[in-house]
């Protein structure tokens, strides 16, 4: 078995284990929709035409995306840089791409995983909207989760130790998910609160699920804003692989 | 299996900054296959840095390294397996398991070998968070041994552990002396270097200051071996005119001969010589032998500042 697929496995058994992992990308999402799917009236028009309980479902997995870039992925990164794992990785001879491709394709299961769970909580309370356009919500979720994924990994490089990471991470979190479409809906926001809101990346994430599964639009601009995060993100931690890979700057 | 004359490590004209700070200065070296070479030296003299380079973990500045032929740095993945590595900060993650550790650093089955030979078999479901210090460096040897390298470096291996995790972790690297492996050892404890050790090389200030055998070392940089006996009407004339004999300390009837480890023989022919019936040989001879540490000492014993420093560049 080559070393990317061993690292996957065991990076996958480590999230399981990591509490703050969980309960950020599967709790913390679960219970809030429960909340605030039933928190406003079904006629509600803040909600663009949407009843709040599907507006909710479809906000929170672009939740769940957040929740994976900012929180879980980070803190692993630089938890990973402070105590030398990837010194020892490189020591090893891994190829220097095997650790970033292992946060990926950890963070996308993790995804699905938060994602399955707020399906099922929407299913057992509120409902699940159908899916309008499903192709464009795969799309959407998709591409969303490579630019959040990517600048969990970004961050996880640049700040200097997992406490930093975790800090900066609910820094970023919180705000976002509050304005991005996890708190109150558009409607219910100032002009100045709904300015700062399209300016985050969160929101393109959640725009980009909620309109082709709500039919609220065909606006396919959010998933060309979500690829560039990724690509800029990406281009920028992959500049700094020196401290990904080579103790150099790692670990002072 | 003993040392060959073949190179596993070659270093020559090493040299590697940090910002102004030389922290290795032109470092030449060659580690022979099959010995258990240690790199000795007090904490910032450039042992670490020096074998980080020869690990192809960090890029020199000057110089060139090879490893078993090859350049660790762009040739690396020609080196892969062949080279293990215990490094002085490097862990794991907290609640990875030591089984789960080991399956992920092994170049393939079979696993059993190494996890008998290491004692970890009692270890495999216990988090890393969870073990000891000794524990972890067993661990650590493991890992560096798992895929059966030809060179080894350990960097500060028994740092931190208490002296009877020390001595166990010494009997795991008695037990590498036995494969085929070349070790490069690198610390800081004299004592573990005399014992462990074939040949050694000691740093001071980024540079080899002393090379060979911890005997030759002690005999080249200790402070001499000293004799110490009673005699009645000591001779003080006849034991300075002996051949290695530096000083003679007399203190009543005691006598203390300090010299070269060469004036022992010589010493107790002169107390044998002069011996007679009413004056017999000393039967109260003590023997103290300088050790690494001593030897040590005196090597490491200066102030070198100025090599650390940069010279300041006088305003034009």
């Amino acid at each position: 078995m080559s070393f990317a697929r061993k690292l996957i496995r065991a990076e996958w058994r480590l999230f399981l284990r990591e509490p703050l992992a969980m309960t950020f990308v599967v709790a913390f999402p679960v219970i809030t929709v429960l909340v605030l799917g039933g928190v406003f009236d079904k006629d509600d028009p803040a909600f663009g035409g949407a009843t709040p309980s599907d507006y909710y479902v479809a906000a929170y997995l672009g939740v769940v995306i957040a929740a994976v870039g900012l929180v879980m992925i980070p803190v692993h990164v630089a938890t990973y840089r402070e105590r030398g794992v990837l010194r020892r990785f490189d020591a090893a001879g891994v190829p220097r791409w095997a650790f970033p491709f292992s946060q990926f394709v950890t963070g996308l299961v993790f995804v699905l995983i938060g994602a399955a769970a707020v399906w099922v909580t929407g299913l057992v309370s509120y409902g699940v909207p159908a899916l309008h356009d499903p192709a464009r919500v795969l799309a959407g979720a998709l591409s969303g989760a490579l630019a959040f994924i990517s600048i969990g990994v970004l961050l996880g490089v640049m700040l200097p130790n997992a406490r930093a990471a975790q800090g900066v991470g609910m820094l970023l979190f919180f705000p976002m998910f509050l304005l991005a479409g996890g708190g109150p809906p558009p409607g219910a926001m100032s002009s100045t609160m709904a300015d700062i809101s399209s300016w985050l990346p969160l929101t393109h994430v959640i725009r980009a699920i909620q309109e082709p599964w709500l039919d609220l639009g065909t606006n396919t601009d959010h998933i060309a804003v979500n690829l560039a995060v990724f690509a800029v993100a990406t281009a920028w931690w992959m500049a700094r692989a020196g401290v990904l890979a080579a103790p150099e700057a790692a670990v002072a | 299996m003993p040392a060959t004359n073949e190179p596993a490590v070659e270093i020559s004209g090493l040299t590697k900054r940090y910002g102004p700070h030389v922290a290795v200065d032109g470092v030449d070296l060659t580690i022979r296959r099959g010995e258990v070479f240690g790199l000795l030296g007090a904490n910032g003299a450039g042992k670490t840095t020096t074998v980080e380079c020869a690990q192809g973990l960090r890029r020199p500045d000057g110089g060139a390294v090879r490893v078993l032929g090859h350049d660790p740095v762009r040739q690396r993945a020609r080196l892969g397996s062949r080279v293990g590595s215990q490094l002085q900060h490097a862990e794991l993650p907290d609640r990875m398991r030591v089984g789960e550790a080991l399956r992920l650093f092994a170049d393939g089955p079979p696993l059993d070998a190494a996890v008998e030979e290491w004692g970890l078999g009692e270890l495999w479901g216990t988090p890393f968070g969870a073990l000891s210090g000794g524990q972890r460096q067993r661990l650590f040897i493991g890992l560096a041994l798992l895929n059966d390298p030809e060179v080894v470096f350990l960097d500060e291996l028994t740092q931190g552990l208490d002296p009877v995790a020390r001595r166990s972790v010494w009997s795991l690297i008695a037990a590498i002396r036995a494969r085929s492996t070349t070790v490069v050892l690198v610390t800081h404890f004299a004592d573990e270097a005399e014992l462990l050790c074939d040949r050694l090389a000691v740093m001071r200030s980024g540079r080899i200051v002393a090379e060979g055998t911890p005997d030759e070392l002690v005999d080249r940089h200790g402070p001499g071996i000293s004799l110490s006996f009673t005699l009645p009407d000591p001779d003080v004339a006849g034991l300075r005119a002996v051949p290695g004999v530096e000083a003679v300390v007399v203190s009543g009837t005691r006598v203390e001969v300090h010299g070269r480890r060469s004036m022992v023989a010589p010493v107790g022919a002169h107390l044998v010589a002069r011996s007679t019936g009413d004056r017999p040989v000393p039967d109260d001879i003590r023997v103290t032998e300088p050790t690494l540490e001593s030897a040590l000492i005196e090597l490491l014993d200066c102030d070198d500042t100025p090599n650390l420093v940069p010279e300041e560049v006088p305003a034009s």
